[in-house]
């Protein structure tokens, strides 16, 4: 399943970091975090997809701590 | 300006005015009285209004086991500053540091919003009709099939086909082509597109999701994740650069002083110079400004209706030597007509019979001249309503054979098509299908496309049908010669007498006429094999048959491709309409794009390695590790932002 997340993030470098570090995640198949448009592009299992999102958000954090996912 | 970076202006502003007061006191003989932790304090208060959330944030990351931060990095230096004992200096590299910060959020934010402002194409909803009423709907809720109605003003949510009213349409925000559309009753329209002036009923084609407006808009932002080579480079880069520049910088720190011996003015000295390394250690100044140039390129070019697939595709495009069109469509308008009907005398067969067989034989064809000829063969002969081919009324023999099924014509790849049916044949093609059924015909010598027709053995005549050059097609060939291309050639299946006139027409260097649609491929491929070796090969065509050279080229253009998805697909740069003007101007945005962004590759490393080096030797000071690190950035990425103006 592949879905599109609205993020905030402030730092291109922080952007990149993170793109690196959700796709060594387990069960991401793609993953794009676009800074410009400010969005973040995940193509995931479709059974685990919430719990991957919730390892993604913690991913994001750990790189920028003011970074955020709206996820609706 | 947000309200986040206002309080950082506000911020940067009241830790000015202490500061520049502070250095002022600092001249005078009382400051230099006091205690050594007074004046420390002093420059405190200056250094945690600005720097509290950097030392903050710095805290956070550490915890999170995130080392080569720029927030750590800062909070090193300037800590390390004060230990020296260089107060005014820790201040002001946060208080550089934080200006530059607010300077790229606001450039970035700008061009953020101009390229918003260029994809806002998105329509918010539509009218659909159910049973005579109309209601407001999500366009993702419309299905095929559907009536909608839009109104003048109105964003086309939907790509589908007027049923009633007659309009015109504002294609500027997806063609760049300010003339507007006119539209009326069985022409497509296209989502995107503004509705000017009367009310239009529209049958919905497909579903959001594969509309105009959802294509554009997930080319561009997936454009992003195609990433140019030097892209790639620079994020390779900065992995091995900020770790690399920090040891450096602990060594500095650490093994001067422990081989020179000396206390702890030594120590101070080559700590000073570890801070510099520290400072200039971020790699933010190529990490942002890199990307954003190839975004605000690709972005400029979508200005002009011109989508790119990617920064790669703009990087290729930038180093195109050689372009090769296809001729039908690209440098032609693709509008075929008859523009004659040549019975053979004594064949007995009229003009409009014969464009009426013909017409009947081209029933499935997508051939561009099967469509002239079924166009004109229902402008110039009245519906009858008799079925069959046969029904003669001008008392001429017989040619009656039933109306053909698909499944009775066949295609000959570069001849024609053979049709039969009830006993008879007939053969529509051009010379090579007449000789090749040794069918006795009158050859004609006119420029364009012929259609000859025999029916069994029998010549019945011709039909001549012309395609004419696009007014554009020279001066767009002169303005490609101008952007650097040296080498112009134009593929066809057509003769080589009118292929050579169109081409003249067009001042293409090269052509390759009579070509089967399998040749194109061969034949690029040949051309990619010549060209030189750092140079790039464009192929620009229309997407009617030709994606496996579109894909096969390093640059693949697709042309007048509003709502052609095979073209979208294979394409990696697609013109919105069939402007050849186009190709020269996003060869000159790809070019401009690659200066700036080489420009702000060898300036930031270069001011970056100089402050290394003049760090490491002890000859330069901490406000030039500033600059070289957010003063780098902040004109790098106003440099950048040249990209997403159009010239």
């Amino acid at each position: 399943m592949k879905k599109k997340f609205k993020v905030d993030v402030d730092c291109a470098n922080c952007a990149a970091k993170m793109e690196t570090a959700i796709a060594k995640l387990e069960g991401v198949n793609e993953v794009s975090m676009n800074f410009m448009t400010q969005k973040l592009t995940i193509d995931a299992d479709d059974e685990r997809f919430d719990e991957i999102m919730q390892s993604a958000i913690a991913c994001c954090k750990k790189v920028d701590a003011d970074s955020t996912i709206y996820l609706s | 300006m947000t309200r986040k970076e206002k309080k950082k202006l506000t911020r940067i502003l009241a830790t000015g005015a202490i500061f520049a007061a502070l250095l002022m006191m600092r001249r005078t003989a009382a400051f230099d009285a006091l205690p050594r932790a007074v004046q420390f304090v002093l420059f405190l208060i200056p250094y945690l209004i600005i720097g509290y959330d950097v030392i903050a944030k710095a805290g956070r990351n550490i915890r999170n086991g995130n080392v080569f931060d720029e927030n750590f990095l800062m909070m090193i230096a300037t800590f390390g500053a004060f230990a020296i004992g260089e107060y005014a200096e820790a201040v002001a590299v946060m208080l550089f540091y934080q200006t530059g910060e607010l300077f790229q959020d606001y450039a970035v934010g700008k061009s953020r919003a101009s390229i918003a402002e260029m994809m806002n194409i998105v329509p918010e909803y539509a009218n659909l009709e159910k049973d005579g009423n109309l209601s407001q709907v999500d366009p993702e809720d419309v299905r095929p099939g559907d009536i909608i109605v839009i109104r003048a003003g109105e964003r086309v949510p939907l790509d589908g086909t007027v049923l009633a009213g007659e309009s015109f349409l504002d294609t500027a925000a997806l063609t760049g082509e300010s003339v507007p559309r006119r539209v009326r009753p069985g022409d497509d329209v296209i989502s995107g597109c503004i509705n000017g002036a009367n009310v239009l009923r529209v049958e919905v084609k497909k579903p959001y999701e594969d509309s105009t407006v959802a294509r554009i808009l997930e080319l561009v932002e997936n454009a992003g994740s195609r990433k140019a080579r030097v892209e790639n480079f620079i994020t390779r880069f900065a992995r091995y650069y900020t770790p690399v520049v920090t040891f450096f910088a602990i060594g500095l720190a650490v093994i001067p002083p422990l081989v020179l011996g000396g206390g702890w003015s030594v120590f101070a000295a080559w700590l000073k110079r570890a801070c510099i390394f520290l400072i200039v250690s971020c790699p933010c100044a190529l990490v942002i400004s890199v990307p954003l140039g190839f975004f605000g390129g690709i972005g400029s070019a979508s200005r002009i209706g011109v989508l790119v697939k990617g920064s790669n595709f703009l990087e290729a495009v930038s180093q195109v030597r050689t372009v090769v069109f296809d001729k039908t469509g690209t440098v032609t308008k693709g509008q075929f007509r008859v523009r004659e009907i040549v019975p053979e005398k004594g064949a007995g067969c009229g003009e409009e019979e014969l464009l009426r067989l013909a017409a009947e034989a081209e029933a499935f064809s997508n051939h561009p001249a099967a469509a002239a000829i079924r166009e004109a063969a229902e402008a110039g002969v009245p519906e009858t309503g008799t079925a069959g081919i046969g029904a003669s009324k001008t008392g001429a023999p017989e040619f009656g054979t039933p109306k053909f099924a698909a499944e009775d014509v066949r295609e000959i790849a570069g001849q024609g098509i053979c049709a039969g049916a009830g006993g008879h044949t007939l053969w529509l093609g051009n010379r090579k299908l007449m000789e090749a059924q040794n069918i006795q015909y009158t050859p004609c010598a006119e420029a364009g496309t012929i259609v000859y027709i025999a029916k069994d053995r029998t010549y019945l005549g011709h039909i001549r049908i012309d395609d004419e050059i696009k007014e554009t097609a020279a001066d767009a060939v002169a303005a490609m010669k101008r952007a650097g291309v040296s080498r112009t050639v134009m593929l066809t299946g057509d003769t080589e007498k009118t292929a050579q006139r169109i081409a003249s027409a067009a001042g293409i260097d090269e052509v390759h006429a009579e070509l089967l649609p399998g040749d194109k491929v061969a034949r690029v491929e040949k051309l990619l094999a010549e060209k030189a070796q750092g140079d790039k090969l464009a192929f620009v065509g229309d997407g009617i048959n030709d994606a496996p050279v579109l894909t096969r080229a390093d640059v693949g253009i697709a042309m007048g491709s509003l709502g052609s998805d095979a073209a979208i697909e294979a394409a990696d740069i697609v013109l919105m309409d069939d402007d050849l003007n186009k190709i020269a101007s996003v060869i000159r945005i790809g070019r401009k794009t690659m200066r700036i962004v080489k420009e702000n590759i060898v300036f930031a490393l270069g001011v970056k390695g100089i402050v290394l080096v003049l760090g490491a030797l002890g000859a330069a000071n901490m406000w030039e590790a500033v600059f070289a690190d957010v003063g780098v950035a902040v004109l790098a990425v106003l440099n950048s932002m040249r990209a997403l103006r159009a010239d």
